[in-house]
């Protein structure tokens, strides 16, 4: 722990390499990020945390690439991590979010990371949570988190982000029927890239209908752009920054705050339950109990009872 | 070399079968009258000219250009006098494709390319250098402009010199480029105008051209770098016509030019020509097919002087080996008897230093030789057509038809030719390929001479890649300066100024574009101008 | 439990060449080795450095299209940013560069060369294990 240690410290320091490395270790080391988020906690909430979510191709690369010079000019330093997905076959990826970004990637004041997702279905990866932690503790007062496409369940930026900035693009309604409800949810602004093509109208139209149909009042800012050229992105930035300083100035910041992380440790509580009873399922004892619900000799409310004891068994027998 | 079992089935490079041997029987009912029409007549399948290449054998056109705009011409006249019958003017890559000037800050930093691959050309002085003693009013010129978003400011040059030595445009003979292929399929720049910026582009130079240069082919598609990103033969030939339809359904709906015009203006086109010799023949007999058929069923011309395609030709870069450089010799002549033997108007062959660098001198000569002793000893021009009737070929040229207009209607089905570019669809066929064509070489179902089998290598000479001048940057660096410090700057603020706002309304470009490199206006202002009207492409791929 | 370390590999080309063929044959058999290719398109050598130390990589792969001095310049920047890390390179690298490069201990793959060559190299120089 003493190497990481150091780490951490040349890391806060600002040595980028020792931010980059501890990144690393983050995304390698489980255990490692547990405990490096557990002392990161108390030092964590000073950042601003953005996620950029929305469907594949519908410009998110390109959108943060025309915020970061916002994002610049209201803060000192910004940084981006930028998710893609892993091959389920080869654990490999193809990360490729920081071509569109390749500008303003050289400053000292933009930090830009990339990520894979490694198997993780949300929509960011595992060590996604524990990375902003470590950037908010390095001192990075924004931090930009770009999601996978999202795609039917892949809505964990919820937990994660302070505002959530769904992108689409004209025509968004008739490709998405299904994700509408999941989308309009998870958004605190939204937009319409690529506005400049035709049906951007209707989309602004349909969109709203989808927002209305939620309790939420007032309904979310709706900004249209053209990342390509830039045009809307000094507005985008402008809902993003007002609506944040709201929130801060109404208190509700801290509310907020205080739900996302209920959420977010509601999913890692079950993940982890998840992950043991399918060790237990996959020990002996579990195995005959599997059999025996195959065969109907056992029912679903006894197999659980069975397994909740093999399961306080487990932790029992654990060092 | 280990003899090979020979496998079971053995596939044209287009992805249908191939018989071991072919009858009159196997030629589709369909195709068999087309057999017997002469060259000439539609719908062309046999060629272009009844006299074929006794009336005129083909160009011998090779792309050619390095370091300052006097090194390229100093080229392009070796070329001349070595027997080139037209001259290709190749813009540096590094500021041409992007519009940048050399002290763009991408460009400095990579300050040593450039001039690499053609000359570095950032104002109409920059041209008029290497235009120098060229004969614009009796050879064909390309004068460069391949990528989309440069070719405006590359045809504006070479014609503003080509008027102030005294030519009248509609009296001078070339061909523009301005690729959507090599722009956002095979070569991914950068920086990029978007699709419907470019179409537009080239719509207007089509238009301009329709307008005041009778004698000027002013977009020409590439197949070629369509072939070369990784589509079959087939594919090449679908997606040429695909990207015309997008150009001529512009025109219609403009309707500012006779269509039967703007169709002239898309019927010069280039192909690649690959390895698989009889297949590459019958792609350049089924293209003349089809753009005739085309024509015909979608815009109602059957004019010959706009349905019957004029066919540019480059041998295939990407079959030339690093290895053993000099059997590339042998590859390009294989080449180039494909294309002649499907009746091209129009070839260039690849240096056989082509993995390594840009030709040398004499990698050019020998591009030329290959060509001429083809022209001058095989008595091959004395014949058009010389493979019309065989079972074989004509079985060939009516399967890649079919297939081609099933991918033709694949591209129209996923929205279109530029839609497919945005979307990343075609990119995604050429990976395909590619990655195909890859593995049947790890594989060793595929033999590459000098590379998977044969590779000992008893040769004398190192062949070594060509570096042309190294100054090219210094230099450029120089004469920029030049030019803005002693062009009339209110004029060329007045030009760009013009421009710009041409560029923001709906006006043809090229003529302000043309007052734009009169008044000295640089490359770099231009681009600057783009992408702040037009923005930058968003790239479907990862690179 | 955790698997053994992802490697990752930085893809970047020196040029401003956008011929796209080669460098997307070779990420993806990265990829598909197993790999996590980060790929930053034509980038300059403060680019890639920055983006070799960011992103924390075990390689850097560079296809080079232009001038071999362009290329040398970036593999100095990124021998001198990180000690150490491994370079290889392919692309349109004709001897005399390829033997520049190789001064510099940079590992060359020039045209025709085996993709499973390429990836052979990419587990031998990040100490990568292949997968049975």
């Amino acid at each position: 722990m003493t190497r990481e240690h150091n780490l951490l410290q040349d890391a806060i320091a600002g040595k980028r390499a020792a931010l980059a490395r501890l990144l690393s270790n983050v995304e390698n080391d489980s255990a490692f990020a547990m405990r490096l988020a557990q002392d990161l906690a108390p030092h964590a909430g000073r950042a601003h945390i953005i996620g950029i979510t929305g469907p594949p191709g519908a410009g998110k690369s390109t959108l943060i690439n025309q915020l970061l010079p916002r994002a610049l000019g209201t803060h000192e330093r910004a940084a981006v991590l930028a998710v893609d997905p892993s091959s389920p076959f080869s654990r490999g990826a193809l990360l490729g979010d920081r071509v569109r970004m390749q500008g303003p990637s050289t400053g000292s004041n933009v930090f830009i990371r990339s990520m894979a997702s490694r198997g993780d279905q949300g929509g960011i990866a595992r060590a996604t949570a524990t990375a902003v932690q470590l950037f908010d503790a390095c001192d990075w007062p924004v931090i930009i988190i770009e999601t996978l496409g999202i795609g039917q369940v892949e809505l964990d930026i919820m937990n994660l982000a302070d505002t959530v900035v769904v992108a689409l693009n004209p025509g968004w309604g008739d490709t998405f029927q299904a994700n509408k409800a999941g989308l309009t949810e998870a958004g605190d602004l939204f937009v319409i890239n690529k506005a400049d093509r035709p049906g951007a109208d209707s989309t602004r139209r349909e969109l709203l209908e989808s927002l209305s149909l939620l309790a939420r009042r007032p309904l979310p800012t709706i900004v249209e752009t053209v990342a390509t050229d830039g045009s809307g992105v000094d507005e985008l930035w402008g809902a993003i920054c007002s609506r944040f300083m709201q929130l801060q100035a109404d208190g509700d910041l801290a509310t907020l705050r205080q739900a996302r992380r209920m959420r977010l440790a509601n999913k890692s509580i079950r993940a982890e339950l998840d992950a043991r009873a399918a060790a237990s399922l996959a020990s002996s004892a579990g195995q005959r109990l599997t059999e025996r619900v195959a065969a109907g000799t056992m029912s679903s409310e006894e197999t659980t009872r069975v397994l909740l004891q093999l399961l306080q068994g487990d932790q029992a027998s654990a060092p | 070399m280990q003899a090979k079992t020979p496998p079971e089935v053995i596939r044209a490079s287009s992805g249908f079968e191939l018989k071991p041997f072919y009858t009159a029987a196997d030629i589709p009912a369909s195709h068999r009258e087309r057999i017997d029409i002469a060259p000439g007549e539609a719908p062309y399948q046999r060629g272009f000219h009844p006299g074929g290449y006794r009336s005129k054998p083909w160009r011998i056109f090779q792309l050619s250009g390095f370091g300052k705009p006097e090194d390229e011409n100093e080229r392009i006249k070796f070329l001349l006098r070595n027997g080139e019958t037209g001259f290709i003017m190749e813009h540096d890559r590094n500021t041409a494709d992007h519009c940048y000037n050399v002290d763009h800050p991408d460009v400095v930093a990579r300050r040593e390319d450039v001039g690499l691959t053609g000359a570095v050309m950032q104002s109409v002085r920059d041209i008029a250098i290497c235009m120098d003693g060229l004969p614009v009013d009796s050879s064909f010129a390309h004068p460069g402009g391949a990528v989309v978003q440069h070719a405006p400011f590359a045809l504006a040059g070479y014609w503003t010199v080509a008027r102030r030595r005294g030519f009248q445009l509609d009296k001078i003979a070339g061909t523009g480029q301005s690729d959507f292929n090599l722009t956002y399929l095979g070569c991914v720049t950068k920086q990029q105008i978007p699709t419907d910026a470019g179409l537009r582009f080239n719509a207007d130079i089509i238009e301009f051209c329709g307008q005041h240069l009778p004698y000027w082919v002013p977009v020409s598609i590439a197949g070629y770098n369509a072939a070369d990103t990784g589509l079959n033969p087939a594919q090449e030939l679908g997606t040429l016509f695909a990207n015309a339809v997008e150009y001529l359904d512009e025109m219609k709906r403009r309707g500012t030019v006779d269509m039967q015009m703007a169709a002239k203006g898309c019927a010069g086109v280039s192909f690649r020509a690959s390895i698989h010799i009889f297949e590459e023949a019958a792609k350049m007999r089924a293209a003349r097919v089809m753009w005739s058929e085309l024509l015909r069923s979608r815009y109602d011309i059957t004019d010959p002087k706009a349905a019957n395609l004029r066919v540019h030709c480059v041998t295939a870069g990407s079959k030339m080996t690093y290895q053993q450089p000099l059997n590339n010799i042998v590859r390009g002549t294989l080449m180039a008897l494909a294309a002649a033997m499907g009746g091209v108007q129009s070839l260039g062959v690849s240096g056989y230093d082509e993995a390594l660098s840009i030709p040398s001198e004499h990698a050019h000569q020998m591009s030329l030789r290959v060509q001429q002793i083809l022209q001058e000893e095989t008595n091959f021009c004395a014949v058009t057509d010389p493979l019309g009737g065989s079972y074989y070929v004509e079985t060939l040229t009516a399967q890649l038809m079919e297939k081609a207009w099933e991918f033709f209607d694949e591209i129209e089905k996923a929205g279109g030719y530029l839609a497919c570019l945005d979307s990343g669809w075609l990119h995604a066929r050429a990976a395909e390929n590619q990655h195909d064509e890859f593995m049947a070489m790890e594989t060793g179902e595929a033999n590459i001479v000098g590379v998977t089998c044969a590779t000992e290598d008893e040769s004398p000479y190192e062949v070594d890649g060509f570096v042309g001048t190294d100054d090219a940057f210094d230099v450029a660096t120089e004469r920029l300066h030049e030019t803005l410090r002693t062009r009339h700057e209110s004029a060329a603020g007045t030009a760009l100024k013009n421009l710009e706002a041409v560029c923001r309304g709906s006006d043809n470009i090229m003529p302000a574009m043309l007052d734009a490199l009169d008044a000295d206006v640089t490359l770099g202002e231009i681009g600057d101008v783009y992408r702040d009207v037009f923005g930058d492409w968003n790239t479907p791929i990862q690179t | 439990m955790n698997q053994p370390s992802q490697k990752r590999i930085l893809m970047s080309k020196t040029g401003l060449d956008g011929h796209w063929r080669g460098p997307t044959l070779v990420a993806r058999a990265l990829r598909d080795a197993g790999f996590e290719v980060i790929m930053i398109g034509m980038a300059n050598t403060d680019e890639i450095v920055r983006a070799a130390v960011d992103e924390d990589v075990d390689l850097v792969g560079l296809n080079i299209g232009g001038h071999i001095d362009v290329a040398l310049r970036a593999v100095r920047a990124v021998n001198e940013a990180r000690p150490g890390l491994p370079v290889f390179a392919g692309g349109t690298v004709p001897p005399h560069a390829k033997r520049q490069l190789e001064e510099l201990g940079v590992e060359v793959y020039p045209p025709g060369s085996q993709l499973a060559e390429i990836v052979d190299a990419a587990y031998r120089l990040t100490g990568a294990t292949a997968p049975a």
